[in-house]
């Protein structure tokens, strides 16, 4: 069972692998990705994967095999175990408990196409849509807190060796950090203006214009004012609303459609480059009382796009303060222009 | 939103073909950090050398220039300043580049202990010097070292960085540790150093003034913390007789882990009080060393969660059998 282990100091948790412990000479040396191997998620090689947790099948074909729009498959390499009920306890001055969670892989198509930028909008709705299913369907375990929805491409940003297009989401027993620090800060600001910090940042944005990217239907992409990385990309839609789940069904389109036009655009644009995209959405809320009173009103969901072209170095690491070696209003512009 | 800074190269804005996607091997090309070439580099701060040789000429064994490319700049008086919803400040601060040694080969474990003390103290005085600078509220001393661990030169250097703020990693380090205060009354790094040197589970080194340990909560494979045992809150105060003790653990502990890892990537970052902090009882400098081994991905710069493949019992253990 993986354990999970909280700084005492920061209050930081991190996952120890303790049953595939990783020896030294199991650490690649070089930063080079390895060559790409057989596809286990192509269309036909479904005795390849774990069995699956949900499919798209029109054609009512029977689970785990061909004739399928998109697949969630159980991670074969999990950060977190499924079974098991939660348990925290004390060593020393040390708080832990162990590694229960839940960890899925999206296949977001049966081609192997490596670009979620590649697939067509009506494809990535599906995808949108099954984010939206699997969330619900793991808030209804009382254990879990949190879904995390992330995409690693490309082998610098974490990828896998396979260049077929997935996703990923892991539910996680504690509100992970980075996300409550988001929530205390947008919760901080409501407090005193009584608006969203984030529906006042979209107004901003559309009126300066200076680092609006897209603005499509419901929905904007902007290159944020204090960008952490050079080409970092918030796509975020216009009207409030807290929880991804609780986008309305005639929005996902739209979202899907921005989705696609911006990776292309930094597909085009940049050379195809790494990036990672992370879902942020408000955690569950489970009728606790005085917990989070007013998430609904000051919290807003947008996914944030991380294109990895610069490497995080010490000063980073030490300071969580990135020097970003581009402003964010030259990275707009550049993207605007690009052609699609 | 989550009150972090970021700096934004306003000055020299890269263009999108500045960027490579991947940079395996070094640029090669003249090194303007080798003896002999004192002209392609900024004039030096300070230096050690030998007795009868100018500033900017051979002859030094450590060496302290402005960095050529400064994140941040020394002239100009601090401004803040609001836009809509925004903060904003003028990018003061300042930036050196400490050359560790004139040969471009020799890293830590290839050196001598006098001139890893020589290095140490070098640091320790330009810390006490930016001090000085009222504008400055945080010295961050970091080293880079290899292509993937975000170091544009091979030849092995230490960077200073003075900063107008308290950096946000290290507020959030001096309150977790501030509040442990309050409670107990003791340090908290005090108490975790007695507790990894009781369970010895976790301690690679350990010599008369510091230990060396994989920290019971690593983000990383191998993660190796150094720190003094006695309480100390800034680095830059550590009496001149413990330098010594400082590198021959510096020393043995990079030797062990580039033992392990012969072409290792690394950062290592020394984290200490802030100047004139508030709340800064309870704190306690030490070193923060994080092999390049993994690929960060998209969990965790989402989660601020780390998966380290490696319990840092295990990689003490690996550490402890190298035999130097």
């Amino acid at each position: 069972m993986p354990e999970l282990r909280k700084d005492p100091i920061i209050g930081r948790w991190v996952i120890i692998a303790t049953e595939r412990a990783k020896r030294p000479d199991q650490f690649a040396a070089s930063a080079q990705g390895p060559k790409e191997g057989p596809c286990p998620f192509c269309e036909g090689q479904e005795s390849h994967t774990p069995a699956e947790i949900y499919a798209i099948r029109p054609n009512r074909t029977p689970a785990n095999t061909a004739g399928w729009e998109l697949r969630v498959i159980p991670s074969i390499a999990p950060f977190l175990r499924i079974e098991g009920d939660l348990d925290r306890h004390g060593r020393g001055i040390y708080d832990l408990m162990n590694g229960i969670g839940a960890h899925e892989v999206v296949i977001e198509t049966n081609q192997h196409i490596a670009n979620i930028a590649d697939l067509s909008d009506e494809q990535i709705t599906k995808v949108v849509a099954c984010y939206i299913d699997r969330i619900k369907d793991l808030e209804k375990d009382t254990r879990f807190k949190y879904v995390l929805v992330f995409k690693n491409y490309g082998w610098v940003a974490g990828g896998g060796r396979v260049g077929h297009s997935r996703s990923q989401l892991i539910a996680t027993p504690v509100n992970p950090k980075r996300v409550k620090e988001e929530l205390v800060g947008a919760r901080y600001y409501f407090e005193h203006h009584e608006r969203c910090i984030f529906c006042d940042l979209i107004k901003q944005e559309l009126d300066t214009k200076d680092r609006l990217i897209l603005d499509i239907d419901g929905f904007i992409a902007v290159a944020p004012f204090a960008s952490r990385f050079p080409f970092e990309v918030w796509i975020l839609p216009k009207k409030h609303c807290a929880d991804f789940t609780k986008m309305e069904v005639c929005l996902r389109r739209d979202f899907a459609k921005i989705l696609k036009q911006t990776l292309l655009k930094l597909k085009v644009g940049l050379n195809d480059p790494p990036y990672n995209y992370i879902l942020h959405t408000a955690p569950f809320r489970r009728n606790k009382v005085g917990y989070w009173k007013s998430i609904d009103y000051d919290y807003h969901w947008h996914i944030e796009i991380m294109p990895r072209l610069t490497r995080v170095a010490g000063f980073e690491w030490g300071t969580g303060f990135y020097i970003c070696p581009l402003p964010p209003e030259n990275a707009a512009k550049f993207l605007r222009e690009v052609k699609i | 939103m989550i009150g972090r800074w970021v700096i934004v190269d306003t000055d020299h804005p890269s263009a999108p073909s500045d960027f490579e996607i991947e940079e395996l091997t070094w640029a090669g090309g003249v090194c303007p950090f080798c003896l002999g070439n004192e002209s392609l580099t900024p004039p030096e701060i300070t230096a050690i050398r030998d007795p009868a040789t100018l500033p900017n000429t051979p002859g030094w064994q450590v060496r302290v220039v402005p960095n050529k490319f400064p994140a941040l700049q020394i002239e100009g008086d601090l401004n803040r300043k609001g836009l809509g919803i925004y903060d904003m400040s003028n990018g003061v601060g300042a930036h050196e580049v400490i050359i560790e040694t004139p040969y471009h080969h020799k890293d830590i474990p290839d050196l001598l202990n006098e001139e890893i003390e020589n290095i140490i103290a070098t640091v320790c005085s330009r810390a006490l010097d930016l001090v000085k600078d009222k504008r400055f509220k945080y010295i961050m001393i970091f080293k880079n070292y290899g292509p993937s661990a975000g170091a544009s030169l091979e030849h092995p250097h230490t960077q200073i960085i003075a900063l107008p703020m308290v950096p946000k990693n290290v507020l959030e380090e001096i309150h977790g540790a501030h509040a442990y205060f309050e409670y107990r009354e003791r340090c908290i790094f005090c108490d975790m150093i007695r507790q990894e040197t009781q369970e010895k589970e976790r301690v690679i080194l350990e010599n008369k003034h510091f230990v060396s340990f994989c920290p019971f909560v690593s983000r990383f494979p191998f993660e190796i913390m150094i720190a003094p045992k006695k309480h100390s809150s800034y680095f830059c105060h550590i009496p001149k007789e413990e330098i010594p003790s400082l590198a021959s653990i510096l020393k043995d502990t990079i030797t062990k882990i580039k033992k392990i890892f012969p072409k290792l990537a690394y950062n290592y970052i020394i984290h200490t009080t802030p100047i004139d902090g508030e709340e800064t009882e309870g704190y306690h400098w030490h070193i923060e060393f994080m092999p390049k081994l993994m690929r960060v991905a998209g969990f965790e710069w989402g989660t601020g969660f780390y998966i380290v493949p490696t319990p840092p019992e295990l990689a003490a253990r690996y550490l402890k059998e190298i035999k130097d």
